[in-house]
């Protein structure tokens, strides 16, 4: 009962070039991991794993164009 | 001053026979223009799908001092253009723009110039004193909601575009093939609150409170007396199945109060049906919900966790096992059979072979399917499609969003791969996970016949 007992956030991770890269989960590691997912080895190296914030879902809109 | 309501969508479909969801009317323009009149701005109707030819457009524009648009990112390309032939035939008139797109994308609305106002967010207190006097107010105009929807008046339905066709039973609405028409379409409440990556809605629109039950009921009722007799009832909420204070008020009263317990269409999410399955199984066997919505979108956890779902792949089997449960019984009892509206996504962006069989697996478990299959569309305003955007992946543009089912909507998708996996190409390997009841027997409908635009 996923939402209910587990509940998820939005991670803004800094990227080597200077963008950033948003990802979600139950917590900054399990969000990190849940990119691999969807990427490439080679697009993981450009994120940097330690350095994020957490964002409200609300504020969504004023990060886009930090996003690469 | 003249002022005309654009109603937006695909052209002629006010004309020709075309699917039901493309002739579904618009709550937002039902409500915005109820609150005009009674306001006391009058705005003249026209929509853009009673025509044939856009070059028949302009004469129907001209004259006017204030165009006004609903707009919706699949809508925008319409809106674009309407707006620039509204221009054309009226150089020294405003244009004025709301709605989802302008709301989520307010920068490719701003680089319009024919946009002369945008209303960004809600806008029921805004709108009177916008379309009076759009002088005072800037080019981009955050806009002011209700606190809940109990403050909105109840929307005249006779302020929506009447197609004068023999089978719109307008202001009702056609049948759609859930259940019987005339159909009468409502919200009770309004935004999502999770935070699936492929919407986002509570990102941009603030929590407000529900409609009430008595309301709700109170509106089905005044709907047939006066243009009914109602055939069915279809509940638009992003998500019916939440606020269990609300839905145990709604089990007690709509059989009681509501002239008929009329069939209903309504959503909801897998995890919710799981944590409340008593109050689910109540709803579905003495309400009549008999056209179930479930976001299940896709049968393997690596996708689900992509999607930010938030459900897993086991709570999308629970409620499967629920529905399947429910309708044998109900079939035994010689009742209708609740059906699911399955929303199946594929073509998401980290999704394998074998997890989009995971997918079609699932869905060959329902027992009573309808199935509402699109590939992922990485629109503006959703996380993932921000991403994705910002990542050099998405093969949308502003131009065309206004997807057909089958476009390739992301770079890298092997989109061959899905339209032969609905086409059946890869049955014998789905089928070999499946029980034996599960697999498809005798001549079996193609999934892609029920790939639907994202």
């Amino acid at each position: 009962m996923s939402s209910f007992n587990n509940p998820h956030y939005f991670y803004l991770f800094a990227m080597t070039n200077g963008k950033k890269k948003i990802a979600y989960g139950s917590s900054p590691q399990d969000a990190y991991e849940s990119l691999r997912l969807r990427l490439t080895e080679q697009e993981m190296a450009n994120i940097v794993k330690d350095q994020f914030t957490r964002i409200a879902q609300r504020e969504l809109q004023a990060h886009v164009h930090e996003l690469g | 001053m003249k002022r005309l309501w654009l109603d937006n969508g695909d052209l002629g479909v006010f004309f020709k026979s075309s699917g039901p969801h493309e002739r579904w009317q618009d709550h937002g323009l039902g409500l915005l223009r109820t609150i005009l009149r009674d306001g006391g701005v009058e705005t003249d109707l026209f929509s853009l799908r009673s025509l044939t030819s856009w070059s028949d457009l302009p004469a129907r524009l001209e004259g006017y001092d204030i165009l006004i648009m609903n707009v919706r990112s699949y809508t925008y390309p319409f809106a674009y253009k309407a707006a620039q032939s509204f221009k054309q035939v009226n150089p020294k008139s405003w244009v004025i723009v709301g709605g989802m797109h302008a709301t989520v994308a307010p920068d490719e609305m701003e680089a319009i110039q024919e946009f002369d106002r945008i209303c960004q967010g809600p806008g029921e207190n805004v709108i009177v004193d916008l379309l009076k006097d759009p002088a005072a107010f800037p080019r981009l105009v955050m806009g002011v909601g209700a606190k809940s929807m109990s403050g909105w008046p109840m929307m005249d339905r006779t302020l929506w575009p009447n197609p004068n066709l023999p089978d719109f039973p307008w202001p009702l609405e056609p049948e759609c093939g859930w259940d019987p028409g005339p159909v009468a379409t409502l919200l009770t409440s309004r935004v999502c609150p999770w935070q699936c990556v492929f919407c986002n809605e509570s990102s941009y629109i603030p929590n407000m409170g529900r409609k009430s039950v008595d309301q709700t009921i109170d509106e089905l009722n005044y709907l047939d007396d006066h243009f009914g007799p109602l055939g069915s009832v279809v509940i638009h909420d992003s998500m019916f199945f939440q606020h269990p204070s609300w839905l145990k008020e709604w089990l007690d009263k709509y059989p009681r109060r509501a002239h008929k317990p009329w069939p209903y269409w309504a959503a909801g999410r897998t995890d919710t049906v799981r944590q409340w399955p008593d109050l689910f199984e109540a709803l579905v066997r003495e309400t009549n919900w008999t056209t179930i919505s479930l976001g299940f979108e896709s049968g393997s956890d690596r996708v689900l966790k992509i999607l930010n779902k938030e459900c897993t792949a086991e709570d999308n089997d629970f409620a499967i096992d629920l529905v399947n449960r429910i309708g044998d019984d109900l079939e035994r009892q010689g009742k209708q059979v609740p059906k699911l509206w399955a929303n199946i996504m594929l073509g998401i962006p980290g999704e394998t072979r074998e997890d989009a069989f995971d997918t079609i697996r699932m869905l060959r478990r329902m027992k009573h399917v309808l199935p509402s299959i699109a590939y992922y569309a990485p629109y503006p305003g959703s996380a993932l499609g921000y991403q994705l955007i910002a990542e050099g992946k998405s093969r949308m543009t502003k131009e065309n969003y206004h997807r057909y089912p089958s476009d390739e909507k992301v770079k890298g998708i092997d989109y061959p791969f899905y339209n032969a996996l609905l086409k059946g190409k890869y049955d014998s390997e789905v089928n070999k996970e499946l029980p034996a009841w599960a697999r498809p027997k005798g001549r079996v409908r193609r999934l892609f016949d029920r790939l639907v635009r994202a």
